[in-house]
């Protein structure tokens, strides 16, 4: 296996972790909606983070469909454009799986970087869609909810990956 | 250190599946008929339908903290806030009685002045009350989502009104959920009629940032005023006449046009209603339209000259 000197060697990621990191990644997005803030164009999104982050790290197990059936699930709850959220997850998704050679060999801030571009690219996507279908400009925080997606990013680099990082023969000394 | 610790297994060299480009394409494909399919032809209920159900549960697991807060807040309201919102109460039904008493009477007087103008009845409308589970999250939209659906008989197009006046109208029912288009959403329209000058118009949702509606198409010289309350009219047929909608706010009259730009508030609390009422729209009440007798060509009514 190929992979950058001085990185871990990471334990195999657990199918069923990273369902409930989605899963638990779609409730952060509704507790946020549903009590925090209502409609705010400057929210960012969990669910695209956390699928993106799974694209780049576990291209085989979390690839453009899953991104699709993701995005489609997302439109249902927020009553959007039946298609719009679908379709933004499958570019970010396919953008992602691109990119995920290249990515893993850099340091997590300067990843960081290099997703600001994606998320940008999606919440552009969206913009122009809902533009066609005759929706008005909802304002320029817009533009702050990829940039707030790129800063999570390192926070959710290190939650996503601890489980993979634990010792692989736990004892008393290192319990997990 | 055991085998199978490590993530050994081989790339997928020959078995790679479809390209992701392909993939790509496949599914942006299918995304855009979705939304053609959603936005041309209205096809995407039973998707929407299937779907919400299923998050249902994830909703009412993502609900439970808010609720906890919320209980912990009453829990921890003091006595005497809650004796003072009770004297206040007491208060408010006093008037109320005494409100209530002078309505009889005018309802009575009212009957016997339309009875004496031949004028048909007033419909009265029944509704389901319902409690608001979230604002839809979509930032292009002013949409809320109540927590009656298909099962608790809640029709499409019915009025939607809160305790100050309305809300706006349910847009889609799902099974158990349905969802509000609020008066200040920009595909919104509402007849309404300015109490104080009887001048009937149509409010618009507003297009900006605030939660506002457009009175448009009046002439620059109307008669109207700011402060003026605009109510239903009832002409369109879905809402009932007289709930109180707006308020005019803004009045700006400009050489160059020939309609003022005239914003209003909504009465409404678009923005923090917690419990909603859903009236039954009033389409099933009305009588049926006449038929409209299409235009015959004049060839034929003349019997088959050419």
């Amino acid at each position: 296996m190929i992979m950058p000197r001085g990185h871990q060697l990471l334990l195999p990621a657990k199918p069923w972790f990273i369902a409930l990191s989605l899963l638990v990644a779609l409730l952060i997005n509704m507790v946020v909606n549903m009590s925090l803030v209502g409609n705010a164009a400057w929210v960012p999104d969990f669910l695209a983070l956390v699928m993106v982050f799974w694209c780049i790290h576990q291209p085989r197990l979390v690839g453009i469909g899953m991104a699709f059936f993701l995005g489609v699930v997302s439109d249902v709850h927020q009553s959007a454009l039946l298609g719009q959220h679908a379709l933004t997850y499958t570019g970010l998704g396919f953008l992602a799986v691109m990119v995920h050679r290249r990515l893993l060999w850099f340091s997590v801030p300067s990843q960081a970087m290099q997703v600001l571009p994606l998320f940008l690219a999606a919440h552009c996507l969206a913009l122009t869609v809902r533009s066609l279908s005759g929706a008005v400009f909802p304002g320029w925080e817009l533009l702050l909810a990829p940039i707030v997606e790129a800063l999570l990013w390192p926070l959710v680099s290190v939650i996503l990956l601890a489980p993979q990082r634990r010792a692989p023969d736990p004892d008393d000394t290192r319990p997990l | 250190m055991p085998l199978g610790t490590l993530d050994r297994s081989p790339p997928a060299f020959f078995k790679q599946g479809p390209s992701a480009i392909s993939k790509l394409l496949f599914f942006s494909a299918l995304s855009v008929l979705l939304m053609v399919a959603d936005v041309r032809f209205g096809v995407t209920q039973p998707i929407r339908a299937v779907l919400s159900v299923g998050l249902y549960p994830v909703q009412w697991l993502a609900l439970r903290p808010q609720m906890l807060v919320e209980l912990g807040n009453d829990y921890m309201q003091a006595r005497d806030v809650a004796q003072a919102a009770e004297w206040q109460a007491r208060q408010q039904l006093l008037v109320q009685a005494q409100r209530s008493g002078k309505l009889e009477q005018l309802a009575l007087e009212n009957h016997q002045l339309r009875e004496l103008l031949g004028l048909r009845e007033r419909l009265e409308t029944t509704g389901v009350t319902a409690e608001v589970l979230y604002d839809a999250a979509d930032p292009y939209t002013r949409k809320l989502i109540i927590d009656k659906g298909l099962t608790h008989g809640i029709k499409p197009s019915s009025p939607v009104t809160d305790e100050h006046g309305i809300l706006g109208q349910v847009t889609r029912v799902l099974p158990l959920v349905s969802e509000v288009t609020l008066v200040t959403d920009r595909e919104h329209s509402i007849p309404v009629l300015n109490t104080r000058t009887g001048a009937r118009g149509v409010a618009f949702g507003e297009t900006g940032g605030a939660p506002l509606l457009e009175l448009r198409f009046m002439a620059t010289n109307a008669d109207i005023e700011v402060g003026d309350m605009l109510s239903t009219s009832g002409v369109d047929g879905v809402y009932p006449s007289g709930i109180p909608v707006a308020k005019v706010t803004k009045v700006e009259r400009r050489a160059e046009t020939v309609f003022a730009r005239i914003l209003c508030e909504p009465v409404g609390h678009v923005q923090g209603a917690r419990h909603v009422m859903v009236l039954e729209p009033l389409t099933d009440k009305l009588p049926p339209r006449p038929p409209i007798d299409k235009p015959q060509p004049y060839a034929q009514a003349k019997g088959g000259r050419r």
